[in-house]
This record gives structure tokens, C-alpha cells and sequence, in this order.
């Protein structure tokens, strides 16, 4: 893979894991729920940890705010140390950290305004009015201003969500941890509660580390992802990278079970447009970014004489980003000008990977 | 004919058992009856609360990962365990004989209705621990989870989320030993110990009055009633779920 990294603004991590490992004692023996573990989120980012069920990223973020501790390495939060923190310190640190959940954890004995309130009694030293204050603005962040009197058991799922969100931003935290915080959620709720995720990530330049079994989720979210398997981090980078060019046979599994994978290999063209279809000389375009509302490929083309069959092919977005993706095979089987085309293609940002 | 007429002689005797010195009585009794029982839930629910709370939170769903402090959890459980588990298989009976001379060091007499309220209390405190404990295994541990996030303490945990979110399981157990202490208080009239129940044994069982036994009988009936349907509204009113 080339160097392909759009640069992003160089933030000072604020979450760095270090060589983290959670051991958990079974009754079948010592089990490795995290196993040398490195993260490093920087600020402002939506970082996102995904896995199958089982491969640890439920403990991973629980580590961000201790509710798990590691049993080896270390965690540093804004560069201070979090791994040996006790009573009073790790209590104010996960004030200042909140927590989003996937069943939502509220009081259904409480009134939405008095969920949100909670963190901020436990904090202490707000008077009443800037409690008030506070719990408002929280409750307009996430559009239930004029829901503040009813009980959980009254909201729809999503609204219930967002209650859980307002909690999490009643204490203006600098960080939000998201356990997967949509997977309780049917797909159009899904999609508002992404969306206000995203939202509050840029209004409020709020980091957001979120974990999810679904790639749909990282991709209309997150900057960067961990690929998390068997307690191992096997995959990490940005986004767009992990999607168009993924490295690990579980991000493959992961995005071919999401519907997002793009690539095909040559035997499953085969089958789609025929034997002998010039799938023998098949390549595989990928480009982003600008250069996807631009006649790139066609003018490259005209330029070297060239005729191309497109055999498959998607455009997209990931996030913000949008993308193609073309597998494409030539009636031409003179390998030097094939070779030409391609140089000038990578010239113009298009990346050219031969499948056969 | 002959059916009548003594279902007729029947209905004389109940009035005139009735009809004289007994209605004082009665009254007197059941006023006995509401105090034993009121004073001594009161002293149950201030007993019985901070102890299942404590039970609940030494107890196996909520250990420490710290090995200290889950074996120090542990000994706390068990010990406390243990002497609530003796106190419930003492038949009550037999916990008011027993109790005696410790009633007697507590309230002066082990008589009438002082006499059966620290039994009462010591008999019901731990039934009403155990209910307490059961409720709060039955919060979601996502609560837990959702409060230690936020960086509560324990106490907090308690007082904000676990109290409230079993209000009305709190209630309703005060209700099943509200009526199990009306029931336990009429019992410590063998003994004794005054109200309904005192009444009951004296002229019912030792008197053979049964027109009056089964007035105190029909009277606790409606007390326990009473206390059951203004509890489950109560409860009902608390529900937010």
C-alpha cells in the first residue's frame, strides 16, 4: 500500500494505552481478555474499536476510565498516568470522562431532568440555579428541552439514548466513552443518534472513543479505528485506509459482514461476468477525496489509447470522504503501456492494484 | 322451624356476650394492636433498611475485585448471615420466651404492649433485611455501572440510585411486614404481651368465649386489609416503570 495519508492536524494524544493487558482467572484458567494492547486517540477525534463479541473491546474502553483495571501497562489520560489512581483521584477522573452506554442505565425512577442531574450531584459544588443551568443546556444539546419532566419508561429508545447522552455531557467532560451506544436502537434511530454524536463531537470539540460490532457505525463516524480481535489490536489507522485497504482477514470478515466490503476477488468476477472476460488482466482502482467528481479515469484513458471494461464498482462516503472504488480489465495485453496507464493514473492520486 | 329458632337462641347469645362489658375491651385492644404494630415497623424499617443495605453490599454480586476487601466483604456477610438466619428459625414463640430478660433490660417490662415491641422488632428486623437484600440484587447492574462511571461513592450509589430505584419494592415489603407483624403481635398475647391478640387468648382460648375471639379475628382481618390496599396504592402511586 503507498503512502496515502492525508495529513491530519498533529493534536497531542489524549488517550494513550500502553502494552495493556487485562487477565481475567477463569474456572478453565487465566484468559487474556486484552493482551499488549497500544492506542493512542487524539483530541478531537472520534476514535472507534471494533470486534466481534468476546474480543475484548468492551474491557478496552472500561480501562479508559478504570471501571476495569489493567494487569499490566499503562493508561495515561492527558498525560497523567490513570492506572494507579484511588479513591478520590480516579472518582474525579471519571467525572470528568462520560460514559454512554447501550441499554441506556438510567433511573426509571427518576425524571429525565433528575437523570441528568445525577452526575451532577455526585460532582457537588454546583448551587441549584447552575445545576439548572447545566442540566438545560445539556437536555438542548440533545434536542429534549420539552421532555424534561417525563420518565424514562414515557421516551421512545432513541429518545432514551439521548437522555443517556445528556448525562454523559451534564459534567462537560472533555472525553466520551460510547458502549455501543446505538446497538439497541432500530436502523432510523441508529442513524439520528450517529448523527448527533457527530454533531457534538464537532460543537463541542469533544474526543469520543466508541466501540461497536458494526462497521457501519465506524464508518459514519469515526476518524480512525482498532480492529480489535481476541484481545489484540490487529488493525488500526484511518478510516478511509482500514475501509479501502484492509489488511487483517477480521477486518475483511467485518466489513464483508456489514455489506460495506468493496473489494472482490477475480474468482467471484469470474462467475459474475463470465470466463474470459479480460478478468486475467483485472485491476482494481481506489481513489478519494476530490478527485471522485472528476472525469480522472475516462481522460487518463483517452490520453494512452486505451478502452476499459468496468466490471464492478461503488462510490461512497466514508464520514466525510467520499470514495470510488472500480475493479476495471483492459482488452489491451501489452504490458508496458497497461503500466503507463497506471503510472499516470497514480500521478493523479488514483491507486491501481492488480487482482490477478 | 327447630333450625331457626336456635340459629335465634344463637344470635341472643352473641348479644348478650356482646352487648356488655366487652366493647371497651375490644377498643382498648385494638388501639394496643395499631401501636405495637406501627411502633414497632417503625424500628423494623430503621433496623432493617441500614442492614440490607449492608448484607446487599457485602454480599457475593457486589465483592471487590480487591482480594482484601472482598474477604473482609465476606466475613461481614457471613457473620451477619448467620445471625439473621438464627433469628428466623427461632419459631416467634419461643423468640418471646427467650427474649425475656433482654425485653426486660430494654423497656423495664416484658408486659403489654412495651413488652412486645423489642421482640416484635428483633423477629421482624431480619425478614425485613432479607427482603431489602433481595431488592436491590434484582437492580440492574447497568445502574452500578452508570453511577461508578460518574464517580459516585458507595454511599452515593445507595442514597441516589439504589433507595429510589426500589422505592416501591421498599414499600411493599414494609406492607408484607407491616401484616406479618400484625400477625406476630397477636401472637405475643400468649405471653402476655396485650393488644388483640392478648384478648383473644384470654377469653377465647382460656374462657371459652368465642363470640369475642371472633371479633378480634374478624378486627385483625380488616386491619390487614386496610394496611394491603392502602400499601398497594401506595406502591402503585411510586411506580415509575
Amino acid at each position: 500500500m503507498q503512502d496515502w495519508s492525508f495529513a491530519r492536524a498533529a493534536a497531542p494524544p489524549v488517550i494513550e494505552v500502553r502494552q495493556v493487558d487485562k487477565l481475567f482467572q477463569t474456572r478453565e484458567g487465566p484468559f487474556f481478555a486484552l493482551r499488549e494492547v497500544d492506542l493512542s486517540v487524539k483530541s478531537g477525534e472520534v476514535f472507534g474499536i471494533i470486534g466481534r463479541s468476546g474480543a475484548g473491546k468492551s474491557t478496552l474502553l472500561r480501562v479508559l476510565n478504570l471501571l476495569e483495571r489493567p494487569t499490566a501497562g499503562e493508561v495515561l489520560i492527558e498525560d497523567r498516568a490513570i492506572t494507579h489512581l484511588d479513591g478520590a483521584g480516579l472518582r474525579q477522573l471519571r467525572q470528568q470522562v462520560g460514559m454512554v452506554f447501550q441499554h441506556f442505565n438510567l433511573l426509571g425512577s427518576r425524571t429525565v431532568y433528575e437523570n441528568v442531574r445525577l452526575p451532577l450531584r455526585i460532582a457537588g459544588g454546583l448551587s441549584q440555579g447552575e445545576e439548572a443551568e447545566r442540566i438545560a443546556e445539556a437536555l438542548e444539546l440533545v434536542g429534549l428541552t420539552d421532555q424534561a419532566r417525563k420518565y424514562p419508561r414515557q421516551l421512545s429508545g432513541g429518545q432514551r439514548q439521548r437522555v443517556g447522552i445528556a448525562r454523559a455531557l451534564a459534567n462537560r467532560p472533555r472525553l466520551l466513552l460510547c458502549d455501543e451506544a446505538t446497538s439497541a436502537l432500530d436502523p432510523e434511530t441508529t442513524q439520528s443518534i450517529l448523527a448527533l454524536l457527530r454533531d457534538i463531537n464537532q460543537r463541542l470539540k469533544l474526543t469520543i472513543v466508541l466501540i461497536t460490532h458494526g462497521m457501519d457505525v465506524i464508518r459514519a463516524l469515526a476518524d480512525r479505528v482498532a480492529v480489535l480481535d481476541h484481545g489484540r489490536v490487529v488493525e488500526t489507522g484511518d478510516v478511509v485506509d482500514v475501509f479501502l485497504f484492509p489488511k487483517h482477514p477480521t477486518t475483511r470478515a467485518l466489513l464483508a459482514e456489514s455489506g460495506v466490503e468493496m473489494q472482490t476477488a477475480p474468482a467471484a468476477l469470474e462467475t459474475r461476468v463470465g470466463p474470459g472476460n479480460g478478468v486475467a488482466r483485472s485491476w482494481r482502482l481506489t481513489y478519494r477525496g476530490a478527485a471522485v467528481a472528476t472525469p480522472v479515469l475516462t481522460a487518463t484513458a483517452r490520453e494512452h489509447g486505451l478502452d476499459i471494461t468496468i466490471l464492478q464498482g461503488s462510490i461512497g462516503r466514508v464520514k466525510d470522504e467520499p470514495y470510488a472504488q472500480l475493479t476495471i480489465s483492459f482488452a489491451e495485453e501489452d504490458e508496458e503501456r497497461l503500466r503507463a496507464f497506471c503510472e499516470s493514473l497514480e500521478r493523479r492520486e488514483v491507486h491501481c492494484e492488480r487482482l490477478s | 322451624m327447630s333450625i331457626f329458632a336456635s340459629s335465634e337462641a344463637a344470635a341472643s347469645a352473641w348479644s348478650v356476650a356482646l352487648a356488655t362489658d366487652y366493647w371497651p375491651e375490644i377498643r382498648e385492644g385494638t388501639v394496643d394492636t395499631l401501636i405495637m404494630t406501627g411502633v414497632s415497623l417503625l424500628f423494623t424499617v430503621l433496623i432493617g433498611l441500614p442492614l440490607g443495605v449492608t448484607l446487599f453490599l457485602t454480599g457475593w454480586s457486589q465483592r471487590s475485585g480487591r482480594v482484601a476487601v472482598a474477604r473482609l466483604q465476606f466475613w461481614i456477610y457471613s457473620l451477619l448471615s448467620f445471625l439473621v438466619n438464627v433469628l428466623r428459625s427461632v419459631p416467634f414463640l419461643i423468640l418471646l420466651i427467650l427474649l425475656i430478660p433482654a425485653t426486660r433490660a430494654i423497656v423495664g417490662t416484658s408486659l403489654g404492649v412495651q413488652g412486645s415491641i423489642p421482640p416484635l422488632v428483633i423477629a421482624a428486623a431480619p425478614f425485613f433485611a432479607r427482603l431489602i437484600e433481595n431488592l436491590l440484587r434484582e437492580v440492574d447492574r447497568g445502574v452500578f455501572e452508570a453511577c461508578r462511571s460518574m464517580g459516585a461513592t458507595t454511599r452515593q450509589i445507595v442514597i441516589w440510585a439504589l433507595l429510589p430505584e426500589t422505592f416501591p419494592g421498599i414499600l411493599a415489603a414494609i406492607v408484607v411486614t407491616a401484616v406479618a407483624l400484625v400477625g406476630y403481635s397477636a401472637m405475643s398475647g400468649v405471653i402476655g404481651g396485650g393488644g388483640l391478640g392478648d384478648l383473644a387468648v384470654r377469653y377465647g382460648y382460656q374462657r371459652f368465649n368465642t363470640p369475642v375471639m371472633l371479633v378480634t379475628v374478624a378486627i385483625l382481618v380488616v386491619i390487614v386489609q386496610v394496611i394491603q390496599v392502602l400499601g398497594d396504592r401506595l406502591v402503585a402511586r411510586f411506580t415509575h416503570r
